[in-house]
């Protein structure tokens, strides 16, 4: 080949590539809007506030940024919008452990957040992120569970706690809960509204639980020990 | 070896601002490492710091890229520099500008509520990364590099010589200002944000730049060994042409789950796949140049340039493919793999190649024939270990990562803050090896040529 033809097939062929690269990026611009809900003021809003605080700065979205922090695609789907509230606003107070600094968002500030990122919870994402596997399959087999496990599971108690290191940090770690010197009464109390034993929890309260379902869900946490 | 043309020293006053940036960018990488195990060691939180970390990292490159093109344009076009003053004001408008970014970053970090928004945009942070330079700044940094490929433009036009690799460098550096322009613009939907956003940071890092790499490649080839111009452009122009056709569809691997239509799977992961190919080309092209060398001038400069070849081919390659596929990238993307293969990448493809073009072309602006190597070598092994070590445990906490997080379902922090703090303290320790190699490398920069018992030219 000469050094004119490699020339040419770089220029044209690059050239060539890039019109095609146009063409799918005309075709994207036109189903993006389609793909998710539609975009209201406070999702606007939201957005700049998250672009504000550099929140990419250490987390990621849609499995972009940082990788300090957690990824906040489906953030919304594993915490109460309370508890997020509480946190974005003072997050050290609400989750001693938490390693966020307080940036001085005001409520509304974080109202707006939680718009936005409900917003991103529903982008249609082609699957991402997939259910684990593991945890997928925990909950369909293995022993059989007790009534109070069962109402562990499916109140998802597990996404802000954890017990032998399986559920989530944001909560209270709950693998010898039952050894803290809380009897089932307490627990039942508790669960129904936190805030009455615990000022200023960032829990939500779980009123709608049938007193058979909080009792057994107690005597589970107290055989935790 | 003398410089044939005294404006091609302009050089040097952008390889001495990439090299301060490059220590900084380290040093405040160290800082970081230690944040993963200790988030409050410094003033500033995480956030800012990487946020210096990256956007010094950008920054030092582009200023290395300027020096290194202040360089190979008057030799290659035959003529001094069209306007000597205007490239001068150039470094230092760019070097005010940046400055200014840096301290809005610092104050941001310390009181968050300062990044109020004005006319839209938000002063200090755009809070966009890699781009977080708000937009009195960008419109800065357009202006410079506008006057900076004008000042090219018109030098290469006083003698007409049009050679391949002037042509390409050039060409790759248009293709990169106008990539910047594509992060420039406010889009309510987060998808589309993050669509545009991808366009200014892929073509920048998989296409102009790699473009900018092969032109440089052949300009290092030809200098350091003396290898015929002829062989050497016709291989730049594949090299940099398959850089472009995997490259620009290989935007799609960006675009697997965003939120865009599920047609990039097919785009990204077959043209992504592809990527590798003129990456090794170039290696191949570095060792057949090599092999065919009788007379080489420039050792230390030869080493550095086929280590780039090397280190370009593994980091930005063969890091990048083993999870480019969608059916994996499913569950790498979003965790420290990524990180593993940013690092690596940048290194090999980008860090080394300026190093290259600093060691290919300082002696001559310095005078000197021969230069004092051992440093440089120094630099090279202690930089090249560590950066691996880096690499391999941020793979290893990526691995760990994917596995208790993705598919055993364990929360994120508790997988970071338990399983992963081995990686995150062996990381740390040759964060350290890193620095070390650095501070050799800042130190032989200012002492090339310098040393005693020399002989001048």
């Amino acid at each position: 080949m000469s050094n004119k033809a490699a020339r040419n097939l770089f220029i044209f062929g690059s050239l060539f590539f890039f019109v095609i690269f146009l063409g799918l990026t005309f075709d994207t611009m036109k189903q993006i809007d389609g793909r998710a809900p539609e975009v209201t003021k406070e999702v606007d809003d939201g957005k700049q506030v998250w672009h504000k605080y550099d929140c990419i700065g250490c987390h990621t979205i849609l499995g972009n940024g940082s990788y300090f922090a957690p990824d906040m695609t489906k953030v919304v789907e594993k915490k109460p919008a309370g508890y997020l509230k509480k946190f974005l606003m003072d997050p050290k107070s609400t989750n001693k452990n938490a390693t966020m600094p307080k940036l001085g968002l005001s409520s509304k500030e974080a109202d707006d957040m939680i718009a936005f990122l409900t917003w991103i919870s529903k982008i249609d994402t082609n699957g991402w992120p997939p259910k684990p596997i593991l945890a997928q399959a925990a909950g369909v087999g293995g022993a059989q569970q007790t009534r109070g496990q069962q109402v562990y599971q499916s109140q998802g108690c597990s996404n802000c706690h954890s017990i032998n290191g399986i559920g989530g940090t944001s909560g209270p770690d709950l693998t010898k809960v039952g050894a803290a010197g809380k009897d089932a009464e307490w627990h039942m109390k508790h669960l129904k509204d936190p805030n009455s034993l615990v000022p200023g929890s960032a829990m939500p309260p779980y009123p709608s639980l049938s007193d058979s379902d909080l009792k057994e869900l107690a005597a589970y946490l107290v055989s935790l020990k | 070896m003398t410089i044939k043309y005294q404006s091609q020293k302009i050089a040097q006053y952008f390889y001495t601002f990439a090299i301060i940036l490059f220590a900084v960018q380290v040093l405040v990488g160290l800082v970081a490492a230690i944040q993963f195990l200790k988030p409050d060691i410094a003033i500033l939180s995480f956030a800012t710091i990487r946020t210096l970390h990256i956007n010094a990292l950008v920054v030092w490159l582009l200023a290395g890229l300027m020096g290194a093109t202040y360089y190979v344009v008057p030799e290659e076009s035959e003529t001094e520099l069209w306007n000597y003053p205007i490239a001068l004001f150039q470094f230092w408008a760019t070097v005010v500008a940046v400055t200014a970014v840096v301290v809005g970053y610092i104050v941001m970090g310390i009181f968050p509520q300062a990044n109020i928004s004005v006319l839209g945009t938000l002063v200090l942070n755009e809070g966009r990364e890699y781009i977080e330079a708000p937009r009195w700044a960008d419109v800065l940094i357009v202006v410079s590099v506008l006057l900076f490929l004008f000042n090219m433009f018109m030098t290469m036009l006083k003698t007409k010589k049009w050679t391949a690799i002037q042509g390409v460098l050039l060409t790759g550096l248009v293709f990169l200002a106008l990539m910047y322009l594509p992060g420039m613009f406010y889009s309510k939907n987060m998808v589309k944000d993050q669509f545009w956003w991808w366009w200014v940071i892929h073509l920048w890092v998989e296409g102009s730049w790699e473009v900018i790499a092969g032109a440089l490649l052949a300009f290092m080839l030809m200098k350091t060994i003396g290898a015929k111009r002829e062989v050497l452009e016709k291989w730049m122009y594949i090299e940099v042409g398959l850089v472009l056709f995997t490259g620009i569809l290989g935007t799609g691997h960006h675009y697997y789950f965003i939120g865009t239509p599920k047609y990039w799977w097919w785009v990204g992961g077959f043209f992504s796949s592809l990527e590798p190919v003129p990456l090794l080309l170039m290696v191949w092209d570095a060792f057949r140049t090599t092999r065919e060398a009788r007379n080489v001038t420039n050792k230390v400069g030869l080493f550095y340039t086929v280590a780039h070849a090397i280190f370009n081919f593994v980091g930005a390659g063969l890091w990048g493919v083993i999870h480019t596929l969608p059916q994996v990238n499913q569950w790498t993307h979003g965790t420290q793999i990524t990180t593993a293969h940013g690092h690596l990448a940048f290194y090999g493809a980008y860090v080394l190649l300026i190093m290259a073009m600093i060691y290919v072309t300082l002696p001559s602006m310095r005078g000197v024939k021969e230069f004092k190597t051992s440093r440089a070598y120094q630099a090279f092994w202690w930089m090249t270990i560590s950066m691996v070590f880096i690499v391999l445990t941020i793979t290893g906490a990526g691995m760990v990562q994917v596995y208790m997080e993705r598919l055993m379902g364990l929360d994120y922090v508790a997988v970071k803050a338990n399983y992963n703090l081995w990686f995150w303290i062996i990381r740390a320790i040759f964060g350290v090896g890193f620095l070390v190699g650095t501070l050799i490398f800042v130190y032989d920069y200012f002492r090339l040529g310098k040393d005693q018992g020399l002989q001048k030219t």
